[in-house]
């Protein structure tokens, strides 16, 4: 039952997407140098990084919509750098959604089928499946201007899903929707799209969010892939200052030790000590129920520390930390340093 | 928008506002519907005049002069309508490239669209003449268009292409990845989105059609040919004595049924497309 509604001229095996050495420069600046990415079928892969990173690009690059200046671009075992959007097979769902204002829900859905000479009974069966699939039955007759913000966003998701594309590619979706509703639909969106055989491209500035939906997190700054892993070596071993400082929160401290590397420490990974570590002064707490967080000063600097809600705070306290949750970063480079 | 109640006074002071309005605007064509239903005598002979003296003698006369009075209304507006749909039919593709493309060329041309939407068009009615002649365009009701269409291109293409750089770029984006063709993304998403900004533009280029005089004056010597204007200049200048004034004014409002009609007809899309920009969302 698969590919049935846009068979293309590529295998129905989907070997995942594929970007080499992608580039791009947009007014002698550039905006992303040689990204290197694979995208295993079913896999989602979330681009995290501040507005600006390029991360937006790539995807804009794997849809078409804009080309790269070098590099190749593989989906499903073709090369479709060159390829004219609407031979690619991949389905966008934008940050503002992009549903057609003037049209239903189900004119939404349908129209493209329609222009593309699918049957009426078809295009019904197979509006019906993503319906039913993100419960949206009730609001078939609906203007997108009736829906609430979440809403939206599941008919934005079912469009993209209608047509099974070879690769699914989303460009903040959640950032119209409040904390809440956020984290509501993380676990029924990642349900969704675990559910199919494509690779998914999830673009996001929102940790939390590429954690909670991705298998893969790429972090990009300045146009860089810097590292691209699961959560966890994300968060375990980060390949530099700049995923280090981007995962976790609160930051990662990171402390001059003088000998031309910087040391990171979580500050979820100091706790008091007796004797020995780093003498500090409380400058600032804030409890939060579950923990809380403080920031102190040391002779390095201020630190940030989370602690237990019951950690007793006094004047002579000393933070040490274990040395198996030290990371050795490179001053200079900032590129880790230990294995 | 707050709902809260108005002032009474405030109310009142902006009804007395409003009637104003309507009276400045509206009294020139009430008092040709008046003069129009009036006789000659009636209409010369001041307040002691007012009681008797109503009458559709004045429709009479110019529905059954020769050519009759619709036959005018009829070449206005065939001609206003094809003027229309050729200047929307130019006008739309360029807009639509003009509003994707940046730079220099944008500036460039954007320039050149302005200068020419303001030019005073009268200064070219000679040589249009000239061409009319060369091109054996005279008296040619049809040919009347080429003219019209053309002068009206710039301001339409400046209409249509702001209006065109308002529609969110994703809707189109979407609709690529869809596969929809250039065309269909004009007829199925962006024009319906668009239509109170192409119906006010393509009336727009109707009106100037409908009321424009000089080159229908020069190019038309045919009188049944003739379209609106020229022919109601002819009704004021028919009698070499008296001024037709009750002929004339009938001529008047039978010349703006049409495009009352219009208006009705698209009301709601030209207050959508001349508030558009304003407020989105």
């Amino acid at each position: 039952m698969k590919g049935t509604i846009a068979p293309g001229p590529g295998p129905t095996q989907n070997t995942g997407l594929r970007l080499a050495q992608l580039s791009r420069r947009i007014g002698g600046r550039m905006v992303l140098a040689g990204i290197d990415l694979a995208v295993k079928p079913g896999e989602c892969v979330a681009l995290l990084g501040p507005s600006g990173c390029g991360k937006s690009t790539i995807l804009r690059l794997i849809a078409g919509l804009d080309s790269p200046d070098g590099g190749s671009i593989l989906l499903a075992g073709r090369d479709i750098t060159a390829l004219a959007p609407g031979r690619r097979e991949v389905a966008m769902v934008f940050q503002s959604y992009a549903l057609y204002p003037h049209l239903s829900v189900e004119r939404n859905l349908s129209l493209g089928m329609e222009l593309r000479g699918v049957s009426r009974q078809r295009r019904q069966q197979e509006a019906d499946r993503v319906l039913d699939m993100l419960q949206l039955g009730n609001f078939r007759d609906r203007k997108p201007s009736e829906l609430s913000g979440g809403q939206r966003q599941r008919v934005a998701l079912a469009r993209a899903l209608l047509r099974r594309p070879q690769v699914f590619l989303l460009d903040e979706p959640m950032s119209n929707l409040d904390a809440q509703l956020r984290e509501e639909l993380r676990p029924q969106l990642r349900e969704i799209l675990c559910a199919g055989e494509a690779p998914v491209v999830y673009v996001t500035h929102d940790q939390q969010e590429a954690m909670g939906v991705a298998d893969r997190i790429g972090v990009l700054q300045g146009g860089i892939l810097q590292q691209c892993g699961t959560p966890q070596e994300l968060y375990n071993s980060p390949a530099n200052v700049v995923v280090a400082s981007f995962i976790g929160r609160p930051q990662i401290n990171l402390l001059e030790l003088g000998d031309g590397s910087l040391v990171g420490i979580r500050p979820e990974h100091l706790h008091p000590v007796k004797e020995g570590g780093l003498p500090v002064r409380v400058l600032n707490r804030e409890w939060h129920g579950a923990n809380q967080q403080l920031t102190v000063s040391s002779r390095h600097g201020q630190l940030r520390w989370t602690t237990g809600a019951a950690q007793p705070i006094n004047d002579q306290l000393r933070l040490g930390w274990q040395a198996e949750h030290e990371h050795r970063f490179d001053q200079a480079t900032g590129q880790r340093r230990n294995a | 928008m707050s709902s809260q109640p108005c002032h009474r006074s405030g109310s009142r002071l902006r009804i007395s506002l409003v009637i104003l309005l309507l009276l400045w605007s509206l009294a020139p064509m009430l008092w040709q519907l008046y003069s129009s239903l009036r006789t000659p005598e009636s209409l010369l002979a001041g307040l002691a005049g007012l009681g008797g003296g109503w009458t559709l003698i004045n429709y009479t006369a110019v529905l059954q002069a020769n050519p009759p009075f619709w036959r005018y209304l009829l070449n206005s507006s065939v001609v206003g309508a094809l003027s229309t749909l050729l200047t929307l039919a130019l006008a739309i593709p360029c807009a639509y490239s003009l509003s994707r493309r940046g730079g220099l060329l944008k500036v460039v041309v954007g320039g050149g669209l302005l200068a020419a939407a303001v030019f005073p068009y009268v200064l070219l009615f000679l040589a249009l003449l000239q061409v009319a002649r060369q091109l054996g365009l005279a008296n040619n009701l049809l040919a009347l268009c080429l003219p019209y269409a053309g002068l009206s291109l710039p301001l339409a293409v400046l209409l249509l292409q702001a209006a065109f750089a308002d529609m969110p770029v994703e809707l189109e984006e979407n609709a690529i990845l869809e596969r929809f063709t250039l065309w269909q993304r004009l007829r199925w998403i962006l024009l319906p989105l668009m239509a109170p900004s192409v119906v006010s533009t393509g009336l727009l280029v109707f009106l100037f059609s409908w009321n424009e005089f000089p080159i229908a004056l020069t190019w038309l010597s045919r009188s049944e040919l003739q379209t609106l204007a020229p022919a109601m200049a002819r009704i004021a200048g028919s009698s070499v004595f008296t001024v037709p004034f009750g002929p004339f004014a009938a001529a008047t409002v039978l010349g703006s049924l049409p495009l009352l009609a219009l208006l009705l007809i698209f009301q709601r899309q030209i207050v959508a497309g001349l508030t558009q920009g304003a407020i989105k969302g």
